[in-house]
């Protein structure tokens, strides 16, 4: 009777404990991003300003850094300044840098690498098609995919050049 | 922790304070009335505490510890409403500086404490939290003793009980007692009582229903608490904002890329400050102009789900066309869209000229014109008379930047500036440098030296922007019926009485007691009747001091006082 009682109690509890638990734990952990860690990375098609047809499915086998950025992002400028004097170094150790802009117009887009000198293609997302998909929010965005077409980090935020160089390196292709 | 077993035979758990069967009182309080909470049950929550868990359970099943946090629960909701939560604030502004702006001191420590978002804070959420905990355990440690007690209890009672109830009285040894019990009986029957009879006793007992209305209501209660918990879960309840400009597509938040809307058209009604009508009511707003109405012509669009990759190549399927206005929402698959804001007049096109410097112009420029979609614009523009214009930069929202260099906050036209560069016939625009300025309102300034060329704005187009909020709720059902739920254990427990009458005949003496939940004059006038039509005698308050209970009879009241001295 009453281990009965002490099983039923415990039961009630842990029920309760749980649901809150969990719904505390959806409200208050830092959100899962709609494509995040662990995930197939949706494939996607973009074009850069010179009408260069890009899927990402193509670059099967390298690790792709994808960055989702802005003209009036300054922290997306700094983390491209970074991109650009690694771009050659990394490519040729299989890294692809996949810059996709967030909702601007190419003159837009085309006035900014005159003056920025991106020395990577900038593709453009007019539509916010890729981005949405991708569940960005906040600028800059990105997306370490790894050789087989998984996500193996999503960031969020401002980078130092330290942190850029990091992920770089752990998108080199294994083998 | 023995259990108790009553003289009559029946085993109690520890803890009782009234035999469930009999009535006996169990326990020696001292009292001189039985105290008839929850049938004198042993609340387990009170007599048991070994393990942990039995400790979390008595500790929520404390009637005091709910009180306190429904106290705790009050106090801090009034804390969020001294002054506007984050949400409220005017759109634009920063929370970190508008608390200390608009209310100073208070205003800053009221922010540095958290209050602004203090109703979706974790220790807020976690007094709700034990709020819902504390009304499961609470009435369930109540409910099922009392359930049992009530459906255990025997028609003879033990004379401990009969005679420490609130309304009890006995008479004299008498003739054929059997008679006036059995005309009782009738007289009760009349009056809707559920007569169980034993040994030439009965127990007359109605409206035990009203007795689960408060379990009834916590159940409703707790339905509504987990309506309100599931609000947290995107599945159930989304609730986003989307701008959408004039002749713009937008994917609407929340719906995984799957449904777009364009704004084909928006439109404000005011109301008409001419009309003789509404005199009164312009001046009271000072002269403002009111808005009547406004509508977003609004186009819903669906993504075709096609195998091939997002982006290049999506191609959408018109769903429907809408009319949005307050309060009529577009809806669709769950989601509905309504009509919340809107901003006018935003800055869309730029139209310029291009003129010489020197009044002794020959040349006749005024077929140089060309609009600059501030969106999306060319940055070529070439005429036919050999000139030529480029745009060099262009800042849709113009700032110096911390570096001291000429950058935009967004790509919102809100304060364009475009860097021109103009090109004669005779230049090479490959090789050579034009002339530059930088235009925008109210700004004209040459960049590099004098120049020659003037680049002239002669026209300016502007465009709506509607504010929609996007909302999927399907948590509405629960919370009804949970609301629903709720209500009918209120009227349960309000509108019906528990009331049970016990007549015993012992060795020819009639025992008579009473007892109610609520309503005490009720009751006594169903003894009333009793009393007109037998020989049995109306029972006597024992809560009435010197047992005066012919005087205060029928005064109210004085009738509901509580069972303990």
């Amino acid at each position: 009777m009453k281990q009965k009682r002490l099983v039923i109690r415990t039961i009630i509890l842990l029920v309760m404990f749980i649901a809150i638990g969990y719904t505390f734990y959806n409200h208050f952990s830092e959100e899962r991003g709609l494509v995040d860690q662990g995930d197939i990375a949706p494939n996607f098609a973009v074009e850069d300003l010179d009408g260069n047809y890009l899927e990402l499915a193509d670059l099967q086998g390298k690790g792709v850094y994808v960055n989702f950025w802005a003209t009036w992002c300054s922290y997306c400028r700094d983390k491209m300044e970074y991109l650009t004097e690694y771009y050659t170094v990394y490519q040729e150790k299989g890294v692809e840098i996949v810059s996709v802009n967030f909702n601007e117009r190419a003159g837009i887009v085309e006035r900014h690498m005159e003056r920025y000198n991106y020395n990577f293609p900038l593709y453009l997302d007019e539509q916010r098609l890729v981005s949405n998909a991708y569940g960005v929010v906040s600028l800059p965005t990105s997306f370490l995919i790894d050789e087989n077409g998984v996500v193996i980090e999503r960031a969020v935020g401002g980078k130092s050049e330290t942190q850029v160089v990091a992920a770089l390196e752990k998108l080199i292709p294994s083998n | 922790m023995e259990k108790v077993k009553c003289d009559c035979g029946h085993v109690n758990p520890y803890g009782t304070y009234l035999c469930e069967s009999c009535g006996k009182p169990l326990l020696d309080d001292n009292q001189s009335l039985a105290d008839m909470r929850y049938e004198g049950v042993a609340r387990r929550s009170q007599t048991y505490s070994k393990s942990v868990v039995d400790k979390v359970w008595n500790f929520f099943s404390s009637v005091k510890v709910g009180i306190w946090i429904i106290v705790l629960i009050l106090l801090a909701s009034m804390l969020g409403t001294i002054f506007p939560q984050e949400m409220y604030i005017p759109a634009g502004e920063r929370a970190s500086t508008y608390y200390e702006q608009e209310y100073g001191v208070l205003g800053k420590l009221y922010y540095q404490l958290g209050l602004h978002t203090m109703y979706s804070s974790w220790w807020y959420m976690l007094l709700i939290a034990s709020l819902g905990i504390s009304l499961v355990i609470c009435s369930l440690d109540r409910v099922v003793p009392l359930h049992r007690a009530l459906k255990t209890q025997r028609v003879t009672r033990h004379k401990g009980f009969l005679s420490r109830q609130k309304l009890f009285s006995k008479t004299e040894k008498m003739e054929e007692p059997e008679k006036s019990i059995e005309k009782a009986e009738k007289v009760l029957k009349e009056k809707h009582y559920r007569i169980f009879k034993e040994d030439g006793n009965i127990l007359a007992e109605k409206g035990r229903f009203a007795r689960w209305g408060p379990y009834v209501n916590h159940v409703g209660l707790i339905i509504f608490l987990i309506g309100a918990m599931l609000r947290f879960f995107p599945e159930m309840y989304i609730d986003e904002h989307i701008w959408v400009r004039e002749g713009e597509q937008v994917v609407i938040r929340g719906t995984d890329g799957e449904y777009f809307l364009r704004n084909d058209e928006f439109i404000v009604e005011l109301y008409d400050e001419e009309d003789e009508r509404f005199r009164e009511s312009f001046e009271r707003t000072g002269g403002n102009p009111v808005v009547k109405t406004f509508q977003t012509s609004a186009t819903l669009l669906k993504r075709i789900n096609n195998e091939g990759p997002i982006g290049l190549g999506t191609e959408f399927e018109e769903i429907m066309q809408y009319d949005i206005r307050v309060n009529d929402p577009l809806t669709f698959d769950g989601y509905s869209l309504y009509q919340v804001d809107y901003k006018l007049n935003e800055l869309s096109e730029f139209t310029f000229t291009l003129q010489r410097n020197e009044d002794s112009s020959e040349e006749d420029l005024s077929d140089i014109q060309f609009t600059v979609d501030l969106f999306n614009p060319e940055l070529v523009y070439e005429f036919e008379n050999g000139y030529r214009v480029e745009i060099f930069q262009y800042f849709p929202n113009f700032y110096i930047n911390d570096q001291k260099e000429p950058d935009t906050l967004n790509r919102i036209p809100d304060n364009p500036r475009i860097i021109f560069e103009v090109f004669t016939p005779e230049m090479n625009p490959d090789t050579d440098r034009g002339e530059l300025s930088l235009v925008g309102v109210q700004v004209n300034e040459a960049l590099n030296g004098d120049n020659n060329y003037r680049i002239r704005m002669i026209d300016v187009d502007m465009n709506h922007v509607t504010a929609l909020t996007v909302r999927r709720d399907r948590t509405l059902p629960i919370l009804i019926v949970g609301g629903v739920i709720f209500m009918i254990g209120l009227v349960q427990g309000s509108y019906w009485y528990h009331r049970r009458i016990w007549l015993q005949n012992r060795d020819g003496e009639i025992w008579v007691a009473g007892h109610t939940n609520k309503n005490w004059h009720g009751l006594k006038k169903d003894f009333e009747t009793i009393t007109k039509n037998t020989a049995i005698p109306m029972p006597l308050d024992q809560t009435d001091d010197w047992n005066l209970i012919e005087e205060v009879e029928g005064v109210k009241g004085k009738d509901d006082s509580s069972t303990s001295k």
